[in-house]
Order: structure tokens, then sequence, then C-alpha cells
């Protein structure tokens, strides 16, 4: 009990630390609107006079201040550069990312499990060598030369040309699976290599252990061992791995589609939030970032006490070292 | 005592490469970039990179083995000079990695538990929980656009797996006889720290600074692509990021050989990490050496 | 569809199947929605921040404007829109009197009383102008009429009540604006055509507030569907003010025009189009793809394209297979791109010591000699833009394409010349700050400017960009004189030279427009007298003068028009544009028409 009431306090600072930090920053540090907000041909007046309205010219600690209250009351109002209301913004992209990102991310990693699997039980063999040698390829391979390669071979006429170049105008399954297509390939095969790489090194140490080695003498099935065993004992690592990339893989990782692909997501708005100044978008998302992140640590922690209550040492060593 | 213990993981190292043939490609190629990167740096190589040598977009031939891009330079030079670029961000921010990584871990590692720890995994939580992408972009409006924008917010949050890692073994190095005898005899922390743990975590790091290097390089092209990364020069996310457009109109010597190159390159970077981390310590598991700061 | 192996075959298969499934609708058949696609995206569609070419497209298609430019005639001239005729000038020029169409109903929106939109009066001209001045709005549009109407000023000062009148701007009765201006501006009427005079009626801001972008409530021939990053979609407006089309009126030119199929539009109501349908597609290669696969109708094309399109140059001819499929146009850009030198710079610019100013002449002069435009048109623009010396681009009516291009002819010898005569050597010439914006046209532009400036025996290492990662960031550091070489481009607000003059006005010094704080006592007088004047013979040579004045000062390496080349879809009868003074051709747009040859 007193464990977690520490774990939420540590919670807490982390949220203030991230707050701050992200203040200092994109706020404190940001760029400068005032020139973007003025006509052609400003006078100093008026130049005064933006930078006034910004809060420009109020000292850190109450801009800081006001910051976090507006945090803390959810006051999160309206973009800077559409007048949009921010709330109204994240509610259109957000599921936009989640569309676009959560197909290839779950593939992505069900696939390197199933690599990592044969991987781990032909160890040492031609299979596992092959599987071994392709994710090192995999993991050699920028993210940006395949999403460039793979536009190229599918939506050009250099290529194929079967998918569109960029958009997303979604409105059924059929379109869904026309815009998120490439997308989807280019996440898979960007994280196929490391994820097969971690996978297949659990479930090699896991294949060592005394129990396995038994269940093989007793004749069990490659199947059954892999699955029964192995899998159930490596989903402490598998699960605190795959919980730790979700806010990562969801905000920096479909920045780069999204840019690329054209679709309005989280990740591009919160990039061009920044490029602009746009503060009311920037606040919330990184509130969001750093809460969902802080929540995803304290269940990946919980989750690791779940399943295995003596890995506390583990635990207390900062748990994103799996990742 | 403790230069025995530092030659060790390095005498292994290398044995254990010699027998992996992998790990000798792995070294091979990287010699090779090195030798690329210093003959340019010594100015034998890559020195025309930036004059128009020849007409706009000639495609590969035998004078330009790449062909040229719009102002008519010629790509492969291009593509040569940038293992320079490559080189230098690589080096420099895995220097820097491991000494911050290494000071703060080891720093941590000491006062496990005290609140020295608790500041310093307070630090690396928070830096950890912000997306890499836009920690580099704030930090360039912040920086406005200096050449070392890129290579400090690498830096600031490259740092932190080396940093946890390095805590853990200092931690458990702690608990060991020679440490508790050095204590007994009255050694300072400090020296303790310095000449008798820190060598002995040397394989970790040298493991640690391969893996930074190799997303040092892929974090570079990706902020050049986004504009926030090299200003001035070139180097293959430039050259990518040039081939974007060039590839609709049907011209791919660019993204062939950026691609090419960068694809080489890491490919034999990793296979030399991997095989420096199974000479120097194969019961480490490859999962705790990972480096997954950016996707990719 | 090309396939390798039998594997990748059956995979080709599997996934052409259910790509063709997958298609979205708009490659199925013609539907009679015009899918215009533009290279940029507007963030705000409020009329006070249309300052960006995207915005002003839509501003003036869902808010009325008092005038607008006629559909065809080229070049542009000015024809009423919501007024009934050209303004009524006084004979000192400064009192307009304008009155307005009777019967123009705002769109139905949950602002006004019942949901039903109330009739447009003259009283939401005079808000929507003031609008401008009033500091929380902070609108980009001021600058238009700053100084220029009477109490306007004193307006803003005193709290900008709305209720409280300007005496230089007034609606006389339901339908008569008057305008009194403390000098004369004989660009007002041009102003009155931009879309920040768009009319807003004063329901919508206040029940919309920071939202009015999404919300548009206008009187113009669009109503706004959708909007977001990605595309908007107008849909026509049931209660626009019925105009029948007119060719003549229009400015019809029969010669020139007669392919586009507009012909059988005469008399006809606008707009002619139910549903648009407008993509933001700021990559070239995305916009280029959309196109040639049908999903959008219309593109500006990207230039990297131009070889795959053009059979010839002089004049801009499209290759068979495209001939076949679209039209084109090649539209001089109404404006120009230039580099300024920040002549408040000592190290290049003016400086106290005369001897040191002199040097510093010789300096600039020597770099503007140095620059070969040639080949700048050539790599970067396909030979198509039309290069031209000093400041008034050939778009304008006051172009004298008679002018010497000595200024635009590069000259390698006489710019080593002058730096040797004038003690310039390679140990003491400044390192050159060249400003760009981050992307890859710019820096390759960049690498150009340095070997040009190699070729004169200026040290690679000291040309060094100043990148900056927004065009905001970027206006920021200039408007503060921080960059020495500024490159830019600058769009024409009025098809007027007096648009481009006043760049080099030495009171717009930063952080005004004049960028590069140019400052002649000779051309300030010239200026001041001119901006009176109205055009006329007297008011273009005063305009060369001055011209000549910045050119002899070689204040700035200038310029290029540069050729727009747009394509659009023979199903589709228009003229389009693509520039400030455009935009108003949506309403005239017609899909699923035959068009000839």
């Amino acid at each position: 009990m007193f464990y977690f009431l520490r774990k939420i306090g540590n919670s807490l600072l982390l949220i203030i630390g991230v707050t701050l930090l992200s203040f200092v920053l994109m706020v404190w540090f940001g760029p400068d609107r005032t020139f973007g907000l003025l006509g052609k041909n400003p006078s100093q007046e008026q130049i005064e006079q933006v930078r006034r309205q910004l809060g420009y010219d109020r000292p850190f600690a109450e801009r800081y201040l006001d910051y976090l209250g507006a945090l803390a009351t959810l006051e999160l109002g309206y973009s800077d550069s559409s007048g949009e209301a921010v709330r109204a913004v994240l509610a259109r992209t957000i599921p936009v990312t989640l569309a676009l990102v959560l197909p290839g991310f779950l593939l992505g990693n069900l696939l390197a499990i199933v690599l990592a699997m044969l991987a781990a039980w032909h160890r040492g063999r031609a299979l596992d060598r092959v599987i071994t040698g392709l994710s090192v390829a995999g993991m050699s391979l920028s993210f940006l030369v395949i999403i460039i390669g793979l536009q190229a071979l599918l939506c050009t006429p250099y290529g194929v040309n079967l998918f569109p170049v960029r958009g997303w105008q979604v409105d059924g399954f059929g379109s869904y699976f026309y815009y998120a297509f490439v997308p989807t390939l280019s996440l898979v095969i960007v994280s196929l290599g490391y994820n097969t790489r971690f996978y297949r090194a659990v479930f090699v140490e896991e294949a060592q252990r005394e129990h396995i080695r038994t269940a093989r003498a007793f004749g069990a099935s490659p199947l059954t061992i892999m699955t029964r065993h192995v899998l159930a004992n490596s989903m402490a690592p598998l699960i605190t791995r795959v919980l730790f990339s979700i806010p990562l893989v969801i905000v920096s990782g479909s920045l780069l589609i999204e840019t690329y692909f054209g679709i309005p997501g989280v990740g591009r708005t919160t990039f061009e939030a920044i490029t602009n100044g746009d503060q009311p978008v920037l606040k919330a998302v990184v509130a969001l970032t750093a809460v969902s992140f802080v929540v995803v640590q304290l269940l990946a922690d919980f989750l690791y006490r779940l399943f295995d209550p003596r890995i506390e040492q583990a635990v207390a060593d900062g748990g994103g070292a799996a990742v | 005592m403790s230069a025995s213990v530092a030659a060790a993981p390095a005498a292994r190292a290398f044995r254990g490469i010699g027998r992996d043939r992998w790990g000798l490609l792995g070294l091979v190629i990287v010699t090779i970039f090195f030798l690329l990167a210093a003959g340019v740096w010594l100015g034998w190589l890559g020195q025309d990179w930036a004059r128009a040598v020849g007409g706009r977009w000639e495609p590969a031939g035998t004078e330009h083995w790449f062909g040229t891009n719009l102002l008519g330079q010629d790509i492969f030079q291009r593509a040569v000079y940038s293992a320079r670029t490559a080189f230098e961000i690589g080096l420099v921010v895995a220097l820097a990695t491991t000494v911050l990584g290494a000071a703060f871990g080891a720093l941590a590692g000491w006062r496990a538990f005290s609140w020295v720890d608790d500041v310093a995994l307070w630090v690396k939580g928070v830096l950890d929980s912000v997306p890499f992408y836009l920690f580099v972009a704030a930090l360039a409006y912040a920086m406005q656009g200096r050449a070392f924008a890129m290579h400090i917010a690498m830096i600031l949050t490259f740092w932190t797996p080396t940093a946890r890692l390095l805590r853990a073994e200092v931690m458990r190095l702690k608990a060991q006889d020679f440490v508790k005898s050095a204590q007994a005899i009255g050694l300072p922390a400090w020296r303790i720290v310095l000449r008798h743990v820190l060598p002995n975590t040397v394989h970790i790091l040298l493991v640690q600074g391969t893996l930074v290097f190799v997303a040092a390089i892929k974090t570079e092209v990706i902020l050049s692509f986004l504009g926030l990364g090299v200003q001035d020069g070139v180097s293959w996310g430039l050259m990518l990021a040039e081939s974007t457009q060039e590839v609709i109109a049907g011209h791919f010597g660019n993204f062939l050989a950026a691609s090419g190159f960068l694809f080489t390159f890491l490919l034999g970077l990793n296979l030399l990490s991997d095989a420096l981390q199974d000479a120097l310590d194969p019961t480490m598991t490859r999962r705790r050496g990972r480096m997954i700061k950016a996707p990719a | 569809m090309r396939c390798f192996q039998p594997a990748a075959l059956i995979l080709c298969l599997a996934l052409a199947s259910c790509a063709e499934d997958a298609q979205s609708p708009e490659q199925i058949g013609r539907t009679s929605a015009y899918r215009h696609a533009m290279d940029g995206a507007p963030t705000n569609l409020d009329p006070a921040q249309a300052a960006i070419i995207y915005a002003n497209f839509f501003a003036v298609n869902l808010y009325d404007t008092l005038y607008r430019y006629k559909y065809l005639a080229r070049p542009y001239a000015l024809e009423p829109n919501l007024a009934e005729e050209l303004p009524q000038v006084s004979s000192d020029g400064l009192i307009y009197t304008i009155r307005i169409k009777p019967g123009v109903h705002f769109v139905d929106d949950p602002a006004f009383e019942n949901g039903r939109g109330r009739m447009v009066v003259a009283e939401d001209f005079v808000y929507s102008i003031k609008r401008h001045f009033d500091p929380e709005v902070r609108s980009l549009g001021a600058w238009l009429w700053d100084g220029r109407i009477v109490g306007m000023a004193e307006w803003r000062d005193n709290g900008a009540n709305y209720d409280e009148e300007v005496p230089g701007l007034r609606a006389l009765d339901e339908r008569t604006i008057q305008i009194q201006l403390i000098q004369p501006f004989p660009q007002l009427t041009h102003t009155l055509a931009q879309g920040f005079s768009a009319i807003v009626p004063r329901e919508a801001v206040e029940h919309y507030g920071p939202e009015l972008s999404l919300h548009p409530v206008g009187s113009g021939p669009y109503r706004l569907a959708s909007f977001d990053s990605a595309r908007a979609v107008l849909l026509r407006n049931p209660h626009f003010r019925a105009e029948p089309f007119s060719l003549a009126r229009e400015g019809y030119d029969p010669e020139r025009q007669a392919s586009l199929g507009l012909e059988a539009l005469e008399g006809k109501v606008p707009p002619f189009t139910n549903r648009i349908e407008v993509e933001f597609i700021t990559e070239d290669a995305a916009r280029w793809s959309a196109f040639v696969a049908g999903e959008v109708d219309f593109i500006k094309a990207p230039v990297t394209q131009f070889d795959t399109l053009l059979a010839s140059r002089a004049p801009p001819r499209l290759k068979p297979r495209f001939e076949q499929r679209y039209h084109m146009r090649a539209d001089l850009e109404s404006g120009l791109v230039l580099t300024h030198f920040n002549m408040s710079d000592p190290r290049i610019g003016s400086h106290p010591d005369s001897d040191q100013d002199a040097r510093n002449h010789a300096l600039r002069c020597a770099i503007v000699k140095a620059f070969d435009w040639q080949k700048r048109n050539e790599i970067f623009y396909y030979g198509l833009g039309r290069v031209f010396p000093g400041i008034i681009p050939p778009a304008t009516p006051e172009f004298n394409p008679n002018l010497d291009n000595a200024y635009v002819t590069r000259d390698v010898d006489e710019a080593r010349n002058l730096l040797i005569l004038n003690g310039w050597t390679e140990g003491n010439l400044p390192v050159l700050e060249y400003g760009l914006v981050a992307g890859v046209t710019e820096r390759q532009m960049f690498e150009q400017f340095r070997s040009f400036m190699s070729d004169i025996g200026y040290p690679a290492e000291k040309i060094q960009p100043l990148t900056f990662a927004t065009y905001g960031d970027y206006a920021r550091a200039y408007h503060n004189r921080e960059v020495m070489l500024i490159t830019t481009s600058w769009t024409m607000d009025y098809p007027d030279a007096e648009n481009t003059v006043q760049l080099f006005y030495g009171p717009n010094a930063s952080p005004g427009s004049n960028y590069s704080n140019y400052d002649n006592e000779e051309y300030n007088r010239l200026y001041r007298a001119s901006a009176l004047m109205q055009p006329s013979q007297t008011r273009t040579a005063m305009y060369n003068n001055m011209n000549r004045l910045v050119m002899e000062d070689c204040a700035a390496i200038s310029g290029i028009s540069r050729t727009l080349i747009l394509l659009w879809d023979r199903d589709v009868a228009m003229l389009p544009d693509r520039s400030f003074v455009g935009g108003y051709f949506f309403r005239f747009v017609n899909v699923g028409a035959e068009t000839g040859e």
C-alpha cells in the first residue's frame, strides 16, 4: 500500500518535471509569435501591444504557474493558429493517429513474437540464422528510407501504383485499408527487426531454463512448450516492452508517417504546433503524453509484480532498462 | 589489479570478434567507413561535394557513379563526404553520452536509494517522458538553430539507458569483495569508483556506445529530413530529403546512394555491436542493451 | 503493374483486387464536384487573418467584398462585387462614396435571430474594417488602411468601442458607405477587393469568438461545409444574389480563350458548381500524383515535373499526351523573388565613414554582378522565369521592357575588378550571412549562391547559411535587422507598382516591409510625391527613376518573376488563377462540360 502511495508521489513529481521542462523549452524559449501575428509594416507600438497580449513581458514564475493552473483545470483553450478549441483538435486527431498506428504496431509485435519463437526454437540452426540476419538488416534500415522506398514502389508509376501517395479520407473499411496499407507496412518493417531480436533473446533465455529442458525430455510438442511455458513465462518483459513503446510510437512514430503521407493526426499537429509556437495545443499534448507515460509506467510496474513478485530489484532498476 | 581488469574486456573483445565471422565483417565495414571519413577530414576524398561539376540530373555513368543532383553536384562525392558528417555526429554523441551516462549512473548506483539516487532517477524519468522529436524541435528553437542544437538534443536524451545500466552494474559491483576491501583500507569513494569500479563497467559502456552511435546516425537522418538537423554541409539525411522531390520525377541517384551508404554503414555497426556484446559478456542478454529512444 | 516472381505475383493480384474495391469514389466515375488542389494550407479563415494566398481564396469565396476583379480580363481590372458600381470619388481624392446592392443576405446560421441570415447593410462593411483596428483581433490586414482613414487611429486608442462612430468610415444609410481619407490613396479600391476587406456580420463574431475561422458566416457564393488541415469542402450558397454571367462584362477575349468552353455559360447564373472540394497538398510529389491519378482537377504543376510536361518552353506547350487530357496556362506571377542587402548592417550596407561606405557599395555591386540569374532561372524555374532589372516586375502596368539588362547580366570580370579596385581581398572580405528557411530547395539555392560567389574569389567559408525552421522565425529575425542577406519573395497585393516600390521607402524600414532598410532621401521624396498620384505617365516616370536609384545603390539582387504552370482537366470549363488578386473564379467553374480543342 505504502509502496503504491510512494509510486503515485513519484509520478506526480515526474509530471511536474515534465511540465517544467516543456514549459521552459516550448514556452519560455519557444518561437516568438509576435511577427506571425502582425501584418506587413507593423509599427513599434503594435509590436509592443502584441507582445503584451501574448504575455511575453511577464516573469517566469508567473507564466509557469499560469501554465500549470491551466493544465490542472483542463482549461485547454483555443489553438493560436486556427482558433479551433484544443479539445476538438485532440478529439479529431488522436483517433486518426490511433487508427493509423495501431495495426502496424500490433502486427509488428505479433509477427515478431512468432518469428522470435521460431528462431529461439531452432536456435543455432539455419532458420534462426536467417531470421537473425534479417533482423539485423531490418535494424539497419532507416525509417525514412523505408517510407520513401515503399512509396516509390507502391504508390507511383515507377512501381505498382496501387495505393495513394497521401491522404486520409476514410469512410469505411475499404478506404481505411486503401489509405492505411502503406503506412502500416512501413511501421511493421521498421519495427520488425528490433522486436524480433528482443523477443528472441527473451525466449532464448527462457528456453534454457531447467523446466523447459525437462518438458522437452518428456516429449512435449514444440508448440506446447513454446506457448504454454516459454511465452507464458516471458510475459513480464514482453508486456513491459509493449507498454513502454506505446506512447513513443503514438506520438513520435506517427510524426514521420503523418508528415510524409499527409495524414491529419496528432503527431503532425503537435510538430506543427511546435514550429508555429501554438502553445495551447502544445500544453495539451505534452500534458497528455506525460500523464500517459506515467500511467504506462505505473501499469507496467503493477503487471511486473503481478507476474513475478520476486523481481523487485529489477523493478527498482528503473524499469526502462527492459526497453 | 584495475589495469588487468580493464585489459581483459578489450582482449576478450578482439578474440571474440576474430572468431565470429559476422563480427569481422562488421569490423571491416566500419573500418572502411572510418577510412572514408578520415580521407575526407584529411582533404583527400569527397572535396568536390559542393561544386557543380556536371549538368542537372545526369544519370549514373563512368564520370559520376551515381549521377548528379539538381545543382549538378556529384552524388557519389556527396555520399562520401556524408560519411564524415555521420562519423562526427556519431562520435560526439556517443562519447558525450558515455561520459554523461557513466557519471550519472555511477553516482546514482554508488549512492543507491539515497536522495541523490532519487533525483537522478527523477531526471531520467522526466527526460524519458518527453516525446523525442518534440524535444528536439523545441530544443532547436530554444537554441535558435545553432549548429549544436541537434547534438545536444541527442545527448540529452540518449544518455538515460547508459545511466540506468551503469547504475545497476555499479550497485552490483559495490556489493562485491574487492570494493569492500578497498573501502576497508580507507580509500575515498571517488577513487574507488574511478579506478576500480568504472573500469569494470567498460564492457557495458563500449556496447552502449556503439548502440548510441547507431541511434545518433539514424536520428540525424530523420532530423535533417525535418529540417532540424545538419544545416551546412551534406549528410545522408539531407541527401534523402533532396531525393523525396526527385524520386517522383524519376531520378533515383540521391536515394540509392544515400540509402545504400547508410544501410551498409549501419549494418556494419550493428554487426560489430553484436559481436562486441557476445565477446564481452555473453551472459548479458540482448534486451538490456537496446536503445529505444526514437523509433528507428 | 509490374510483379516479378510467383509469390509476389499472387500477392500483387490479391492486393489489386482489394485495392480496386477500396478505391476512392472519385476514380470510379466523374462526379459533379470541382476538386481543387492548393499547394499550401490556410490555418485561419477569419478575413482579418487572411494574409496568405490560401486564406485569401477562402475569404473571397465565403464572404463578400465590395469589389473583385473581372474573371477573364488580363491584365486584371476591377469589377463591382457587392458594390453597385465603382466608387464615386471627390475631386480632391479624399472622399469615396459607395452604394451596395440591395437584397443581399448572409447565410442562415444559429448566430442570427431565428437562425435566418439577415440582409447585408452598409454598417456591416464599417464594422468589418473597424475590426482590423481592434487590438483584441490582432488583424494581419490593418496595415492596408493604417494611417489613412480619418479618425480610425483615435477610435483604436479610445478603447475600440464598436458603437462609437469613426468620422472617416460611415454608413450614410442602409446601402451607402462613405470613406474619408487623410491623404489621397489611389489604391484604395484595390484594397477593397482583397480578402481582408471581406464583410463579416457582428453577430457571428460575437457568437463564435475565436472559432470564427471554423464557422464562416458570409454572403459569398459558397458556404463552408468542413475544414481541417487536409481539406475543405465548400457548398453552393443558395441565397447568393443572382447575377447572370456575361462574357463581355468579364472581359472575354475570344482569340485566346475560345478553347476553354466558356461560351455555353453565357446568361447562366453563377455559382455553376454545387460543391467544391479543396485539397491542401503541400508536397509536390503528392500533388502531382494526385493530379495524374485523377483525384483532383487542378494543380499548380511542380517545377520538378516541367521536364515531363512540356514539349517546348518558349512559348510553353504541353506534350501531346498531356495536351489531350489537360488545359494549361503559363501565368507570370504577380510578384518577384529577390535578395535584399541589409543596408543598416555596417559590414555590407551604409557606413558612417564615407570611404568605407564606398567600399561597401562596391562590394554589393560586385556581388550583384557575380550572381548568375540565367543559371538560377534555369535550375530552379526551368528557365521559365522572367528575369528583369530592378524592383518593378513584369506583371505590373508600369513595367518597362526596354530597360537595360546590365544589372542582371553576370559579369565575373567586372565583379573581380570592383573588388580589387576597392581593396577587397580574401582576407578582409566580410562573412556573408545568408538567411533562409530550412528546406531542400532553399538550401540548394544557398549552395548555388555560394558557388556563384566562389567564382569571383569569395572563399566558401565566408559565406554561411543562417537557417530558420519556419518562415515566422525568419521574419522575426529580419524584422529585427539580424539578417545580412535576406532572400524572399514578395507577392503583390494589388496590380500596381506602388506595392513593390514601397519596399524601399525609408520610413517603411524594419519592422516594416522595407527589409533592406534602404534609406535614400531622393527616393523617399519621389515616393511621397508619387504616392498621391493616380496611375499616369508622370508617375511611371518617377517609378522608373526610383528603380534606377535602387540599382545604382545596389541595394538588392533583383529580380525574377516566376512562371506558374497551371493544369486542369479538360472536363472543367474555367480560367483559374493562383494569385492574390484571384480566387474569384470558383463561382464560374463549370464541371462536366465538353470543351473544344
